[in-house]
């Protein structure tokens, strides 16, 4: 009973932290940038300007799959807090992913179909990097139950250094920073318009901005676990990978989706090859 | 049990010559739909009864053992005769003469025909009844499906005199096929099946007739062929050894304990069953099978043929249970997944995608059996239920939307839903029910790549990881541009013969509920069929979700949430009004009144088109299938190596 408590309130509170943290990030990205930057709330008041606003879409198709995008990442963050099975979760989460970029397809719009097309790239890149945290988590901990991990009674850290970094793929390419911001980037560039987000605004994008501020907080919530052990360990390290991700988004450039597939692939797979074999050996 | 297996079994066949001397479009109908009700209230009877033995002896008289024989040579003896006069194909003909001149050394020279029968000639537990219901129920489906398609197809080619009750005989036949090899027990019973099999999908390969399919059909024939030829080649080095010519002699534990004697047989069985799965290398004749006309697709991908490969593979699972010869399955079939998987990413024709995406799914199913624990067991037999139901059902609405487009390219579907409105919801779901949780297909994929890290296969589980992630991108971007249109005003009605749309709803209505009910069938069938052949069940159902030390797998909470909240999303969509949709956005540079086009700077309108990424460069046939046959090849000699080496 109180693991559904917990998930509910996750669910609830979820998109405030994700709120916030996308505040915090614009505003630290804004002063590595020598900005002042939005105030941190700023996020809170995009999306609430944007739920008031009038539709403005193509087909209904673009609002059954938005709606369902949402409804896939707060379950996706219900079942992550109540220490469900990993792997369960990540088939859940591409629930969301794939009607996301359903709804992008529906639309004739030259632009959001390329956009869709990239995100489905970015899937396939992150995807395979992502099962293989969990097979690794498994692997350590014999399950791949999320509560197992807090059972265990060691930082996973240790044992999976290289699969952290793995994540750190992942994660970069989950929340859209450069250098894989390739299907949606944040400012919109001449080629892709917004990409995959091209032809949702209004209500519509509100719900996938949310939608995302939930994802945000599942992925963070997966990196947490590489230190369950203790509640300030947790946060030290949420907050250096963080950080980092915003020094890496400040100091690359966007790359081409060919080098990415290349390249996250190869490093990914290496890594994790590597890990896994080290966890063998030892 | 006379009566049922009688029913399953033989029927088929009486029906199918009904079908070949009855040539009028009103007893066909008759005799097609009547047998499909039949066999599927056989099938569902026969689950009823339970587990069974059954050792029918004599029919009119005539020993049956003998009889099977006699049938053997004279369809060897037939096939010959067209290879060596229609086809001039030396290959075929070389391959059939040896299996003519193997069974004849086992026949006449070895086996002592009077000696007692050392166990029935057929069996059913729960994995063979499991194969019944599919084969009878699905490949039912398809086969009435096939009374609505027909037709049209034979109008397309303007034929002088129909070729449907040829066409039909094959196709009845054929199940009763499939149905008499997984309940057979004598191993000489399963390879006159097998090789029935093979014959039928030949001649419904090559049924229009033209240079293209008489190729193609000849390709599927000479691979099943070696596979033919590596099965009497088990049979006789069994016989060799002594052991008894059934599955239950191989099935016996402690049988492997024989070393190669027992493996290089079973490693034999298998090849034999990776031939007809259409596994690499040996894709290339499934994927050229797509030329016949859609229901044989349909039925050769979803409950037939490939299962038949799948099924043998599985049933000989605890065999090999432990030796080296499991662990090297279970890399081939993953790496099959994995492969074929990167083959459909990089296809645009959508049977192809389909063809691609069925041997990945048999890939799994092979490394689910290779792996070889109770939890892979079931996961491989959850992936042959529910793949049959979903695949067919894509394969049936390729046909319907081919019968209708006059193309099976992806980029054709664009918009369908403008065209074809209930087709392409059909379609949806089947897509839907193949990728996504809480369905069939998405359990059994997340009990494989769970049971393979259990094991600790690192290469299985990054394979797995890997195809996972490309099947997706294949399913994902089909269903997206399916519904690529602008808001859907004046939507056609779409009317369908009844029995083309019959079996399409039945069917996505079977994937989405048999999901619905995977916990009791879980408990019904897939679970005892797991104890019976591992002694060990892979997971428990705790209020009806899926547990295990592994993991856990919630139905009904998925079901309901996912089923509420989407729910909730169509009650959404349903308010949207055409006053709220516009054009796309394109740069402020819309062509008035075309939404497909910009405004270019003399004021003329530039049309732009859009389509998908298929990474040719990265998964095209041409690229790929060089390397992934010669790695495979090699997989499968080494395999074979390793066994005759005797380091096992």
């Amino acid at each position: 009973m109180g693991k559904l408590l917990l998930a509910t309130l996750a669910v609830f509170l979820a998109p405030i932290v994700g709120g916030l943290i996308a505040g915090i990030d614009r505003k630290i990205t804004a002063r590595l940038q020598s900005r002042f930057g939005p105030p941190i709330l700023q996020p809170f008041y995009d999306v609430f300007k944007l739920l008031g606003k009038a539709p403005m879409i193509m087909n209904p198709w673009q609002v059954l799959t938005v709606w369902v995008y949402l409804l896939s990442s707060m379950l996706t963050v219900f079942l992550f807090f109540m220490g469900s099975d990993l792997l369960l979760i990540f088939f859940v989460m591409t629930i969301g992913a794939v009607f996301f970029v359903m709804g992008a397809l529906s639309t004739q719009s030259p632009y959001a179909q390329v956009g869709a097309q990239r995100e489905l790239i970015t899937m396939l890149t992150y995807e395979p990097l992502i099962i293989l945290v969990f097979v690794s988590i498994a692997m350590v901990t014999g399950s791949f139950k999320v509560s197992e991990v807090f059972a265990y009674g060691k930082p996973l850290l240790y044992q999976l250094p290289l699969m952290f970094i793995v994540l750190g793929y992942a994660l970069t390419i989950k929340l859209r920073k450069s250098p894989f911001d390739i299907s949606a980037c944040h400012h919109a560039h001449q080629e892709l318009v917004r990409g995959v987000l091209t032809e949702y605004s209004g209500p519509q994008l509100a719900i996938i901005e949310i939608a995302h501020w939930y994802d945000v907080v599942f992925v963070l919530g997966l990196c947490a676990l590489f230190w369950a052990t203790s509640a300030p360990g947790m946060i030290i390290l949420l907050v250096v990978t963080y950080f980092a991700e915003l020094v890496i988004d400040n100091v690359t450039a966007r790359m081409t989706w060919k080098w990415m597939l290349q390249s996250v692939w190869c490093w990914g797979l290496a890594l994790s090859v590597l890990n896994l074999l080290w966890l063998y050996a030892g | 049990m006379d009566i049922l297996v009688f029913a399953t079994v033989v029927l088929p066949f009486l029906a199918a010559i009904a079908l070949l001397l009855l040539r009028d479009k009103g007893s066909r109908g008759l005799i097609v739909v009547g047998t499909a009700v039949v066999l599927a209230a056989a099938s569902l009877a026969l689950v009823g009864q339970g587990a069974f033995e059954y050792g029918p002896k004599s029919i009119l008289g005539i020993s049956l053992d003998g009889l099977i024989t006699l049938l053997d040579f004279a369809l060897l003896f037939v096939i010959l005769v067209i290879a060596m006069t229609k086809l001039k194909n030396p290959l075929v003909a070389a391959l059939t003469a040896i299996q003519i001149v193997g069974l004849i050394y086992l026949e006449f020279f070895m086996m002592d025909h009077g000696a007692a029968k050392a166990a029935p000639a057929m069996f059913a537990d729960s994995l063979s009844m499991i194969m019944v219901l599919v084969i009878s129920i699905v490949g039912s489906l398809i086969c009435v499906y096939a009374l609505g398609y027909m037709p049209a197809h034979e109008d397309h080619l303007h034929l002088a005199r129909s070729k449907q009750p040829r066409f039909f005989f094959y196709l009845v036949a054929f199940l009763g096929a499939m149905n008499g090899l997984v309940l057979a027990n004598s191993l000489l019973w399963l390879y006159f099946f097998w090789e029935v099999t093979t014959f039928c999908s030949f001649m419904l390969i090559s049924h229009d007739g033209d240079e293209t399919s008489v190729k193609n059909a000849t390709r599927a024939l000479w691979m099943n062929m070696t596979g033919g030829v590596a099965f009497v080649f088990a049979l006789i080095f069994l016989q060799k050894t002594g052991t008894g010519l059934y599955l239950s002699e191989l099935l016996k534990p402690g049988f492997s304990a024989a070393g190669a004697a027992a493996l290089i047989p079973l490693f034999m069985l298998c090849y034999a069953g990776i031939t007809k799965s259409a596994q690499v290398p040996f894709q290339s004749w499934l994927t050229g099978a797509m030329v016949a006309p859609t229901p044989v697709s349909a039925l050769l991908h979803s409950s037939t043929m490939v299962k038949a490969g799948v099924y043998l593979v599985l049933r000989l699972a605890p065999a090999y249970a432990g030796t080296m010869l499991s662990g090297t399955l279970a890399m081939f079939g993953a790496f099959t997944f994995l492969t074929t998987s990167a083959l459909a990413v990089g296809q645009s024709n959508a049977k192809k995608v389909l063809a691609y995406s069925t041997i990945a799914n048999l890939g799994l199913i092979i490394a689910c059996a290779g792996i070889n624990t109770p939890a892979a067991i079931t996961a491989a037999i959850v992936i042959i239920i529910f793949h049959a139901v979903s695949k067919a059902l894509m394969f049936l609405c390729v046909g319907t939307i081919e019968q209708k487009i006059h193309s099976r390219d992806l980029e054709d579907m664009r918009g369908l839903y403008m065209v074809m409105p209930k087709t392409t919801i059909v379609a949806l779901v089947g897509v839907v029910t193949m990728l996504l949780p809480p369905f069939g297909v998405l359990m059994g994929k997340w009990m494989a790549i769970e049971s393979a890290a259990a094991m600790k296969y690192m290469p299985v589980t990054v394979m797995l990881a890997l195809g996972s992630g490309l099947t997706v991108m294949f399913w994902a971007r089909w269903a997206g541009i399916l519904l690529s249109t602008p808001y859907p005003k004046g939507v056609p009605a779409e009317p369908q013969a009844g029995t083309v749309r019959g079996p399409l709803v039945l069917l996505a209505a079977g994937a989405v509920l048999l999901s619905l009910f995977v916990p009791f069938i879980y408990g019904g069938l897939i679970e005892p069929a797991v104890r019976s052949s591992h002694k060990a069940a892979g997971f428990v159902l705790d209020g009806f979700n899926f547990v295990n030390q592994q993991g856990v797998f919630y139905v009904y909470p998925l079901f309901l949430v996912l089923g509420v909240g989407f729910y909730f999303a169509w009650k959404q969509a349903r308010k949207v009004e055409a006053a709220d949709c516009v054009g796309p956005y394109l740069c402020g540079a819309q062509s008035p009144g075309d939404d497909k086009a910009f405004l270019s700077t003399a004021g003329a309108p530039v049309g732009y088109q859009a389509s998908n990424f298929y990474l040719t460069w990265l998964f095209g046939e041409e690229r790929l299938t060089g390397p992934i046959n010669m790695v495979s090849g090699v997989l499968l000699a080494v395999m074979l190596g390793l066994l005759l080496g005797g380091v096992i």
